[in-house]
């Protein structure tokens, strides 16, 4: 059922959603499907000759993962705007050493409705969220703005 | 470095087709997912994405991403016109707006221009000192309808 303008408050919460642990393997697949060949994401030879230790996870698989979580709770149809800052890396899991690089790799995003308005004759909630890894380190920051029927 | 005089650069117009297995393969990717199967119907099957209220297969949120990777050379090139250093650059922000929606088979044409060029941050502070490109894109459908509007940032690292 979806989610109605009535049922909606101010501080009501997006169920937490996770996602991962994610390996180089997730991050081929979104350069794949997304087009974004940077080889900071797939290189560890690139890497490297930037000073850094490994590969890292495109920002905007991050905010993908995002739009799941959104999805999650209401209908794509209902978007009006989708709006993330990148805050931080976000580095694979290893085949190696698994277990330690487990939660850095897997991501919780978490939000709540900050403003319900009424706009250009639609109802409208503006919701904060935020994605950490498991170690508690924020990935991104933002918010979206959904129609309510 | 980005070259100042890029601000106010309108990049050429690129149209392509919004292909139905580009959307799964998406979908598969933001979901970590191996199989269709696990996906939501409504990105590879048209009567679940009927049943849904589309008018066709929708594509997920952040899915205007591929048109500026998938075009013009993608980001290579993007970065190459603008004079920025590919192994300096992050991006740090992205914004959506959906005006409408965008489905499996059409046309989409994007339209993206440099709006700013800046630089942030304190000098003395070494790898803090970055200069911002900010990219607005506009995606039109075939039926000339204004679907999405993307606004980029990305840092440069001095």
């Amino acid at each position: 059922m979806p989610l109605t303008y009535n049922e909606m408050s101010v501080g009501n919460t997006l169920p937490p959603y996770t996602a991962g642990p994610m390996t180089r393997t997730h991050f081929v697949r979104y350069a794949g499907a997304a087009g974004d060949f940077n080889p900071l994401h797939h290189d560890e030879t690139f890497v490297r000759a930037i000073g850094l230790d490994s590969v890292i996870a495109h920002g905007m698989l991050i905010m993908g993962i995002a739009g799941e979580a959104v999805c999650s709770w209401i209908d794509g149809k209902n978007l009006r705007k989708l709006s993330t800052r990148f805050l931080s890396m976000t580095k694979p899991q290893d085949w190696h050493n698994p277990e330690n690089t487990k939660s850095r790799a897997t991501i919780v995003v978490t939000g709540k409705i900050v403003k319900i308005y009424q706009e250009n004759g639609e109802k409208l909630m503006k919701c904060d969220i935020i994605a950490k890894d498991l170690l508690g380190s924020r990935k991104l920051d933002g918010f979206f703005i959904a129609a309510l029927p | 470095m980005v070259d100042k005089e890029k601000e106010g650069f309108e990049f050429p117009k690129y149209t392509m087709k919004v292909e139905k297995a580009k959307i799964i393969e998406f979908a598969l990717a933001v979901s970590l997912r191996q199989k269709k199967e696990d996906i939501n119907p409504i990105y590879y099957d048209e009567e679940a994405a009927k049943k849904a209220g589309y008018k066709g297969i929708p594509v997920p949120p952040t899915f205007m991403t591929s048109f500026f990777f998938w075009t013009g050379g993608g980001l290579a090139e993007i970065v190459s016109v603008l004079g920025m250093d590919i192994s300096k650059v992050l991006h740090s922000e992205e914004e959506y707006e959906y005006l409408g929606q965008i489905y499996a088979g059409d046309i989409i044409t994007r339209e993206m221009k440099v709006t700013q060029i800046y630089q942030r941050g304190k000098k003395q502070r070494a790898g803090m000192f970055v200069n911002v490109v900010v990219l607005e894109t506009i995606v039109t459908n075939q039926q000339g309808e204004t679907v999405g509007k993307v606004r980029s940032l990305m840092m440069e690292r001095q």
